[in-house]
This record gives structure tokens, C-alpha cells and sequence, in this order.
């Protein structure tokens, strides 16, 4: 089973990347559940939602405590609250404009940093991050494919459909070019 | 079900509404309120779209909500509502008169942790503490399970004329996006009959409900309540065998998981059930005889069912994820309320895990389980961190 985590503050997206991201593996054939859990108030504060991906149904509910791969809309929730739930082969894909030199004081994780931010602006998406980020996620997951994610983005994203596909497509490239 | 047709994403609390619109209600009035209020919001969708063909009514409080589903269902109407924690307390004075005016209304809660402190977080001691209010009430382990018995429901209290509160927990259930089967509306049509019940309020009947009684009619109500009570499991069993015929998920009051030759049987209700099932198969693999029984109807209590469940079984462990202050968890006490005076009884633990919504992983129960397994037990019931 891969569990993953998608950490984020509430209004940014998280849990909408968590269902596309779902809604994906679904489209390929997997048994997925996902929840998002948040606090009272929801915009700005921290929101997870949980992804767990298997080839047969999922009956676990309870928390992830150790995911597979990590999303973080956010490098200021890069702390060690949310480190305690990674491990060291854990793939954390991190939305930063900071370098991946800029990370290397937690060598004890994979940290790979996107530019969510500058690729959303590029594609006139404002501070809408969420596609971009989904990009590059899948790109480090190698799972769902690319079609699909953005096949998914196109059925479900509210406005501005061939925006979050452009950079989604985007991300995934810079990301694969990256590594 | 990956070979079924009609398999959706949908999360435990928009399954509970797509039952509900296949179920074909025609009043609902309804209230928001964290974590319910997507249930809220799919059947206003539905409505608005014009595939529900129902009165939603959107009174100022779920106090008044529940007012208006007494009446609407006095008058013969299939009634449904939704709610959650401070909204379901809210509610209380009018559950009992509900379940005493027998008013089939069919009403879902999203168990959630009640203030203060204030919270949002799965905990089922707000449905809990309304046990004794006359309504038959079940748990849900999934939205699967959430959909299908909300359909059941219907079936189930409208033939006793009884209401009845169903329970889902809060994330694990009402926000987790499952691939969930979908029922055709011809299938549930045939499944759930018209409520066309013979006593209501009717102008042209003119009969009316709740008038001030004497001593003696009052305790008469009781007992026609107790004696409807002693109905329902087994049209639990024969409405969830229905079911299974229908759609091939079948359901009863309780459900067995590898309980055969078990030297420990661990009882729980609710979402902790689907992380249970992954502790047994996991114990099982280590040669430990593990099993699960899950309550899923909780009132009437199955007492009966729950002795022969555990007759000669040496050990039970009960997981609550709730606590009744000054006294412990509460499915410990009923059970062990239940098993009073048997000869082959289990020894009993009980286990306060999941209170306030705290993590119960599935490595945490089997540890429970390798700890207590040949313990004696505690009168009490044990926190767990």
C-alpha cells in the first residue's frame, strides 16, 4: 500500500490536490481512499489530507504515521511535527522557491523543492498553486501518469481548466528535467 | 467491485446523501454544521438540479429542525435529517418526543467530539449519550456502508414506527473518498416500499398525536416502544439480507470477522472496525486466533446475539472511542451489562482508544492484544495513549 500525505494551509488547495490526486489513481485502475482533516478554522491554518493507494480496498482508518511521499503546499510547515511522519526514503516534494542546496540541513529526508508559486504566475494562476504542485508530484511518484492527472485536472478543476493543465504539464517537465 | 458498474469516488458523507435521494424522501429539514453539513449541501444540490423531489426545509436551529421532522413525519411523509455533536444535542428534548410519538424519521449523524473544548474531531459520545432516548441506532464502518444502510433504514423504521440514527465518525468516514457502488433507483424502488402508514395527521382523519395522557397510558407506551424494540434485530437481519440479495452486501446487527476458534475476540463499533480487520489478518499471520465482532446495531442492544457470540470465547477486548465520565467507556459497560451471570463468559477489557479522536493504529491494537490477551481484567476501563 503507498500512503501519502499532501500538507498544506486551509484555502490553498490541499485537500482539492488530495481528491485529483485520488481521482487519478482511481482512473488507473487502483483502490484509493483519501481524507482531508482540518481544525476549526480553516483558512490559513494547517489542513492534511491522506492519500492511501493499494490493488485491493483499503479498510485502515486511522491516520498515516509514516507516508511514503510527502506534498507540502508550504515550506514554513516544513517542521519537524510534520518530518516525525517521514522517513528517510520518504520522497517530500515541497512547494519553495528556495534552491535544493537550500534544504540540505535535512539530509536525512528527499527534499525536492518546486516553484509552484512562479510556475502558477506563468500561467496565469495567480497564487493557485495546486496543479503545478500536483505536476511535479507526480512526476517524483512516477505514478499516476501525466495524462491522467491532467485528465483528471480538466474534469474537476473549477475555473480556468487549460491554465491548471498548462502548469501541471509544466511542472512535471521542469521536475523531470530536474533529476 | 472493480468488475461492478456505477463505482464512484464519493466521500462517507455525499454516499449518505446519494442514498438518501434514492431513497426518496419528502420532507427533509436540515441544519448545518461541521463535519455534516456536505450531506447538506449534496441534497441541496440535488434538490436544486430537480432529481430530489423533496420539501428541504432550512429552519433556524437543529431544535427546530427536529420539530419540523415530528411533525412532518406525523402527517405520513418519508422524513430524513442530518446532523452533528452540538446540533444532535441540541435536538435532544425532541428525540424522545419522536421516538414516543413513534415517528419513523430517518436521521444521520457525524460523530464528532462535542465543546468544550471545542473540536472537530471523531468522537461518538455525542450519539452515545442519546441512547436511551427510544430511537434504534447503528454505526457505520464506511461511506459503502453508509449509503446502503441509510437506505435499509427507511425500510426498517418505518415498518416498526420507530425513528432511527445512524453513525458515521467524523473524517475517517464522512470525509474519506472512497470507490463507493452505487444502487440503480428501479433496485431501491422495489427494495424500499411507498410509507403510506394508516394512523397520521389528516385533516379529513381527523386524529391527532401527543394529547395529555394518565399514568397508565404513558407506561402503556413503553411498553408497545419495548415491545417494537424486541422487532428490530431481526428486521435488521431480514432488511440487510434483502439487501444482500439486491446488491450482494449483505448486512445483520453484528458482523463476525475470523472469529472461528478465536482466543480473543476484539469488539468495537464504527470506523475503528476497518482498522481492527488489518490488526486480526495481521495477528492471524502470526499464529494469534483473533477475531472481530463488530457491533453495528447498537439499540436495542443485540444482548442475546452478543452472548452466543461470545459464549466459550476465553478473552474480549472492547475498543470505545468514547468516555461517559465517572464511569468508562461505554461499550465496555453495556457489554459487560450484557453478559452478566454467564457461565462461559469472556473476561472482559476495555479500552478508552480513540477519545477526542487520537490516532488507533493498527500496531497499537495488536499490541493491546499481545498485552492483555491473558491478563486479568480491570473493572474499569483502561486509558490508552
Amino acid at each position: 500500500m503507498r500512503e501519502i500525505l499532501i500538507v498544506g494551509r486551509g484555502g490553498q488547495g490541499a485537500q482539492t490536490a488530495g481528491d485529483q490526486l485520488a481521482r487519478a489513481f482511481f482512473t488507473e485502475g487502483k483502490y484509493v481512499q483519501t481524507f482531508a482533516t482540518y481544525g476549526g478554522a480553516r483558512r490559513g491554518t494547517p489542513v492534511t489530507s491522506s492519500i492511501r493507494v493499494d490493488d485491493q480496498a483499503v479498510r485502515l482508518r486511522c491516520d498515516i504515521e509514516c507516508a511514503s511521499a510527502f506534498l507540502c503546499f508550504d515550506d514554513s510547515l516544513l517542521d519537524e511535527g510534520f518530518l516525525a511522519r517521514a522517513g528517510a526514503k520518504t520522497t517530500i516534494v515541497v512547494n519553495s522557491a528556495k534552491s535544493r542546496e537550500a534544504f540540505c540541513d535535512y539530509s536525512d529526508f528527499r527534499i525536492l523543492p518546486i516553484n509552484g508559486k512562479d510556475i502558477a504566475r506563468q500561467n496565469d494562476m495567480g497564487k493557485v498553486v495546486n496543479s503545478a504542485l500536483l505536476g511535479a508530484f507526480v512526476a517524483a511518484l512516477d505514478q499516476p501518469g501525466l495524462e491522467t492527472m491532467c485528465g483528471v485536472i480538466e474534469q474537476t478543476a473549477p475555473a480556468k481548466i487549460q491554465q491548471n493543465v498548462a502548469a501541471c504539464r509544466q511542472a512535471y517537465q521542469m521536475f523531470k528535467d530536474s533529476i | 467491485m472493480k468488475g461492478e458498474n456505477n463505482i464512484r469516488l464519493l466521500s462517507g458523507n455525499h454516499a449518505v446523501s446519494w442514498g438518501v435521494k434514492l431513497a426518496r424522501p419528502q420532507v427533509a429539514p436540515l441544519y448545518p454544521i461541521t463535519p455534516q453539513t456536505p450531506i447538506l449541501e449534496k441534497l441541496t444540490e440535488f434538490h436544486s438540479r430537480g432529481e430530489l423531489d423533496a420539501e428541504l426545509l432550512t429552519p433556524e436551529s437543529e431544535h427546530s429542525a427536529m420539530s419540523a421532522c415530528v411533525a412532518a413525519s406525523l402527517t405520513g411523509a418519508r422524513v430524513f435529517t442530518a446532523t452533528s455533536s452540538q446540533g444532535l444535542l441540541l435536538m435532544h428534548e425532541l428525540l424522545h418526543y419522536a421516538s414516543g410519538a413513534r415517528a419513523p424519521i430517518v436521521m444521520f449523524n457525524v460523530n464528532r467530539t462535542p465543546g468544550s473544548p471545542w473540536a472537530f474531531w471523531p468522537d461518538q459520545i455525542d450519539s452515545l449519550s442519546q441512547r436511551d432516548t427510544g430511537w434504534i441506532k447503528m454505526y457505520s464502518e464506511s461511506p459503502q456502508e453508509s449509503l446502503d444502510t441509510v437506505i435499509q433504514a427507511f425500510r426498517i423504521s418505518e415498518k416498526l414506527s420507530l425513528p432511527l440514527m445512524i453513525s458515521h465518525d467524523a473524517f475517517y468516514v464522512s470525509h474519506a473518498v472512497e470507490p463507493v457502488a452505487l444502487p440503480q433507483q428501479e433496485q431501491v424502488d422495489s427494495f424500499l416500499p411507498a410509507y403510506k402508514p394508516e394512523l397520521r395527521l389528516d385533516t379529513s382523519l381527523g386524529q391527532s398525536f401527543g394529547a395529555p395522557i394518565d399514568q397508565a397510558t404513558w407506561n402503556r407506551s413503553r411498553r408497545e416502544t419495548a415491545a417494537a424494540m424486541a422487532r428490530v434485530e431481526n428486521e435488521v437481519l431480514e432488511t440487510g439480507k434483502a439487501w444482500g440479495e439486491l446488491t450482494g452486501r449483505s448486512y445483520a446487527a453484528l458482523e463476525h470477522y475470523r472469529t472461528e476458534g478465536a482466543g480473543v475476540v476484539i469488539v468495537t463499533m464504527g470506523s475503528m472496525c476497518g482498522t481492527v480487520r488489518d490488526a486480526v489478518d495481521a495477528l492471524r499471520e502470526q499464529g494469534s486466533a483473533v477475531g472481530l465482532l463488530k457491533v453495528r446495531q447498537f439499540r436495542p442492544l443485540p444482548v442475546q446475539t452478543l452472548r452466543n457470540s461470545l459464549a466459550g470465547i476465553p478473552c474480549a477486548l472492547v475498543l470505545d472511542r468514547n468516555y461517559s465520565p465517572g464511569m468508562g467507556g461505554i461499550l465496555h459497560q453495556e457489554l459487560k451489562s450484557a453478559l452478566f451471570a454467564m457461565d462461559d463468559a469472556p473476561r472482559v477489557h476495555g479500552f478508552l482508544t480513540g477519545v477526542g479522536g487520537v490516532n488507533v493504529a493498527s500496531m497499537k491494537i495488536q499490541q493491546l492484544v499481545t498485552e492483555y490477551a491473558d491478563a486479568e481484567p480491570s473493572v474499569d476501563s483502561v486509558w490508552v495513549e
